[in-house]
């Protein structure tokens, strides 16, 4: 039981955090979402989506990877390329997009390969231009629509246990992307009722909204620590409370971290939004929280 | 990263459990729902806990020199969690084992330590805690009972209440006020509940029978050598003594094996076919890891000799949600398990009500959280 990185993986968390230096404190003005390509393109020249293939690393740091990506403002696909990919396909080309039912799909518009779950096996798509139709949305990923003809086209993966490691590890990255989003949204929120005053007082001072922050703070650290241990563990049941109690939290803290902004939250010239849209984006995602509670009553209790 | 136990601790958790299966009897979970501090249960504490020091299980994490092995901060969480998902067989002697015997090997004078510390490393003392009164609860720097300095001694006069344990406790872990400097005018007495002039009244309760009781002290002596430190150092004392305790109790564990068992009722039942069944069930899973994690994370730091932080907080909240997860979804899927069907289901609920109370109200841990945690401005 140890809840420190290793020195490889100390080592592995600060070149990353240096490397992401420069797409932090950004100034973020935004009508919609941002443009990660930048970031994209500088992730995949370093090399550091496969930083889980790294024994000395392994999925631990693939974890941190994914939180201290997802806590800066440009999205980018991250999750399933550090996390799915290399156990499903490491030799198909990413971006990816994971799919599971007929709705908008994050990153649709740009993935290379698609991954489809149905109810027994999984898809894969490569993707051409036109298969995803762009939506038009207020949330912080770009979202497209699968058409129909393009997942006609999908053939099946052919590697073991393919549906059973897709939602895994699809559970996994989602829990972790939920965690750096929460970050992100709990710092904005903390930053702003610190300066914030009103009644001559920070309203950060307030017990009413230190009770609804502290809960926060709770739920967060909770999400990282089941995260870290499913991504530890590799045992399913794991993956599946990870993403469920994410998910739970994101719906509570979603909520109260709008509130406490007041209506500066509801500009799109406040970031705050690229945080809690990013939450609200999530936690429907794979069904949302019930059903990956579902889905973990049923690796540790069996199906009903 | 590394949420794997060692083989040596493995090992150890085999054995705590192997000493619980041979010694608890069959009919252990009648004497275990009516609460750790009931006749029955205190009773059956007595002969265990000086079985389980045999065995070396009792105080492994004391220093060798005081009866223990040097056991360390791992072992010692590993023995409370067997213990408490067995329903707490070691009764009140708990506290002794996770902090009333450190404090005295940390701050007892020598005649102090001869007289106290072995009879509790041989788990056969009974302690109680003199802290919360009728004015002074989580503001406990609010208590009003008065030690008055007399010859060789002190003179002490007022009230405890919600006191586990002094039913039958010999020896109470007392703290009195020496001058109205709120923190600084505080100090410990070691005080054997047979002195004149204490009084122990039961309060009929929803946590179980024999568990709470007013003490009224009404002009008792102590004489001076059971003061535990300095007159003003109490104060210094008991944040010591007490840094542990916001997660000195794994309630997680039993909580996580009453849903179990609950889960295997309803699926015999039938219900698990409902899908909120099965959802609520692995909700209340996912709190009680999360609790179990963020408790694993202090006693990492602890095992570290890292200096207490606002960590074990959040710890402490993350814990209370968890069992009230697990009583709620008791409540709501089995109430039979809380009228009979299953003593320890019972026992789990009402230590559940007791979870965010015992030990100072959770809302105090929220605010150290917005304060030390989350810098938030105060």
């Amino acid at each position: 039981m140890n809840f420190s990185f290793t020195e490889p993986q100390q080592v592995a968390a600060d070149a990353l955090a240096h490397m992401l230096a420069r797409f932090r404190d950004r100034p973020v003005h935004t009508e919609s979402y941002l443009s990660g390509s930048a970031l994209d393109a500088e992730l995949e020249v370093s090399g550091f989506h496969d930083i889980g293939a790294d024994p000395d690393l392994g999925a631990v740091s693939a974890i941190d990877l994914v939180i201290q990506v997802t806590r800066l403002a440009p999205p980018v696909e991250i999750a399933a390329s550090t996390l799915v990919r290399p156990r499903l396909c490491p030799e198909t080309p990413r971006p990816l997009a994971l799919v599971r039912s007929t709705g908008p799909v994050r990153f649709g518009a740009e993935a290379r390969t698609a991954l489809i779950a149905t109810a027994d096996q999984v898809m894969r798509l490569h993707v051409q231009p036109g298969d995803f139709e762009s939506l038009t949305t207020l949330f912080a990923y770009p979202l497209a629509k699968l058409t129909d003809a393009a997942r006609a086209r999908a053939v099946p993966l052919e590697a073991a246990d393919a549906p059973g490691l897709l939602r895994q590890y699809w559970e996994i990255g989602l829990a972790a992307e939920i965690t750096g989003a929460m970050e992100s949204a709990l710092k904005s929120t903390i930053d702003y009722v610190t300066q914030r005053k009103q009644f001559g007082q920070p309203i950060g001072a307030f017990q009413a909204v230190q009770h609804r922050l502290a809960e926060a703070a709770v739920l967060l650290e909770a999400t990282r620590w089941l995260t870290f241990k499913a991504a530890n563990s590799g045992e399913p049941a794991d993956a599946a409370l990870a993403a469920g109690y994410a998910q739970d939290a994101a719906r509570r803290v979603a909520y109260d971290f709008h509130q406490f902004h007041g209506a500066m939250g509801l500009t799109l010239e406040h970031s705050l939004h690229l945080w809690t849209y990013r939450l609200r984006t999530l936690l429907g995602e794979l069904g949302g929280a019930a059903a990956r509670f579902d889905s973990a009553a049923a690796a540790v209790w069996g199906n009903p | 990263m590394d949420f794997t136990w060692s083989q040596e601790q493995s090992e150890f958790r085999q054995r705590v459990r192997a000493f619980l299966a041979r010694e608890l009897p069959p009919d252990w979970e009648q004497v275990a729902e009516h609460g750790p501090a009931s006749t029955g249960l205190t009773e059956f504490s007595m002969q265990f806990c000086q079985k389980l020091s045999r065995a070396g299980l009792l105080v492994p994490h004391w220093p060798a020199a005081y009866g223990g092995q040097d056991g360390g901060a791992w072992q010692h969480f590993i023995v409370g969690e067997e213990m408490w998902a067995a329903g707490e067989p070691r009764g009140g002697q708990y506290m002794n084992v996770n902090w009333i015997g450190p404090t005295l090997i940390r701050f007892g004078s020598p005649q102090q330590q001869a007289r106290y510390v072995p009879p509790m490393a041989e788990g056969r003392a009974l302690w109680c805690q003199g802290f919360s009164e009728p004015g002074a609860g989580s503001d406990l720097a609010g208590l009003r009972t008065r030690a008055t300095p007399v010859e060789d001694g002190y003179r002490i006069n007022g009230q405890k209440i919600w006191t586990s344990y002094a039913g039958m406790a010999t020896i109470c872990f007392l703290l009195a006020r020496t001058s109205d400097d709120r923190k600084c005018g505080l100090a410990i007495f070691l005080l054997p509940m047979t002195s004149k002039g204490i009084t122990v009244r039961e309060i009929p309760s929803l946590v179980g029978r024999g568990d709470i009781h007013e003490v009224f002290l009404d002009d008792v002596f102590v004489p001076a050598s059971a003061r535990l430190g300095e007159e003003g150092q109490a104060w210094q004392i008991i944040t010591y003594a007490l840094a542990n305790e916001r997660i000195g109790i794994p309630r997680y564990a039993l909580a996580e094996k009453i849903l179990d068992r609950t889960v295997r009722y309803l699926q015999r039942a039938g219900d698990y076919s409902r899908g909120e069944v099965r959802q609520r069930a692995a909700q209340a899973l996912a709190a009680c890891r999360a609790a179990q994690l963020l408790s694993y994370r202090v006693i990492d730091q602890r095992a570290r000799g890292l200096p207490p932080t606002a960590d074990s907080s959040v710890g402490r909240i993350a814990v209370v949600a968890a069992e009230r997860a697990v009583a709620d979804f008791v409540a709501e899927f089995h109430l039979p398990a809380l009228c009979g069907a299953d003593p320890l289901s019972l026992a789990h609920h009402q230590r559940a009500i007791t979870s965010g109370i015992g030990a100072g109200a959770a809302e105090i841990q929220l605010n150290l959280i917005a304060t030390q945690f989350l810098n938030l401005p105060r």
